[in-house]
């Protein structure tokens, strides 16, 4: 054998993304577990930013509700997407990015993988919020001037970048 | 350093982790994962790795893993034994695999 055989940390160095990232991680919830991996992408701005370590439980009996953020699979591309219920019509659940203007296409019950539980920035814990402020904010959420006058809110009062 | 195995032995992936082959990787997710940092959750193993991974299936003796590996890589039973030992001595310390009841 050329190299000696090891167990490596994957951590940071394994591109998972797409339906690979969902098959694993609905592996996993199957099983009961929990998986954490790091959010990209800043559709759910401010509650989770692009960096985050998002840590998704599995559903156990629960009925997922508005206000909740969940991962579930994206029925157009496959991968995995970490947004807010924003409302259930139909027996379907619409979901939406709190950052985004538009909801994403409804899915059932099945494409919802598990339940974000817990979220760290920057290696500290942070709090989801308690859920009626979530889901008040999920129904806020379902309008675009809404999504537009909190983005303006959020660039009038951001620090500026470089100044401590 | 010389390692000794029991080469009767048989052992299985353990059914506290997940298993999946990914674009060629064998990527290992523990399900009972330390609280630690991203690092201990989510693992994979090199080609050698994968070899003797691939043959610990709760079937086959540790013997019959070193015999296949030895003729596969046209090595020493010896030196495969080396390194049968110290993967599988990797496995149990992070409970990825179990010998067969």
């Amino acid at each position: 054998m050329t190299e000696a055989p090891r167990v490596r940390a994957a951590a940071g160095g394994l591109a998972l993304s797409g339906e690979s990232l969902a098959g694993l991680m609905g592996a996993v919830l199957e099983k009961g577990g929990s998986f954490r991996f790091v959010a990209r992408g800043e559709s759910m701005h401010p509650a989770i930013r692009d960096g985050d370590v998002v840590t998704v439980v599995p559903p156990g009996g629960r009925p997922p509700r508005t206000g909740d953020i969940v991962a579930f699979v994206h029925p157009e591309t496959g991968g995995v997407r970490v947004h807010r219920i924003v409302g259930v019509d139909g027996g379907r659940y619409v979901l939406k990015g709190d950052n985004a203007l538009g909801a994403d296409p409804a899915v059932g019950r099945d494409r919802i993988l598990g339940f974000v539980a817990g979220l760290e920035r920057a290696g500290r814990r942070r709090p989801l919020g308690p859920a009626f402020l979530a889901a008040a904010l999920a129904r806020l959420s379902r309008s675009a001037w809404f999504t537009r006058l909190a983005r303006r809110l959020r660039r009038t009062f951001s620090r500026p970048k470089g100044r401590s | 350093m010389s390692t000794k195995i029991d080469l009767g032995r048989v052992y299985r992936p353990s059914e506290d982790v997940v298993v999946r082959e990914i674009e060629g990787e064998i990527v290992i997710v523990p399900l009972v994962a330390g609280i630690g940092d991203l690092e201990d959750e989510l693992f994979t193993l090199n080609e050698t790795g994968r070899a003797i991974w691939s043959r610990i299936d709760g079937r086959r003796t540790l013997a019959a893993v070193v015999r296949e590996l030895a003729d596969e890589y046209d090595a020493a039973d010896g030196i495969i034994q080396e390194d049968v030992a110290g993967l599988l001595q990797e496995l149990l310390d992070r409970r990825m695999i179990v010998e067969r009841g």
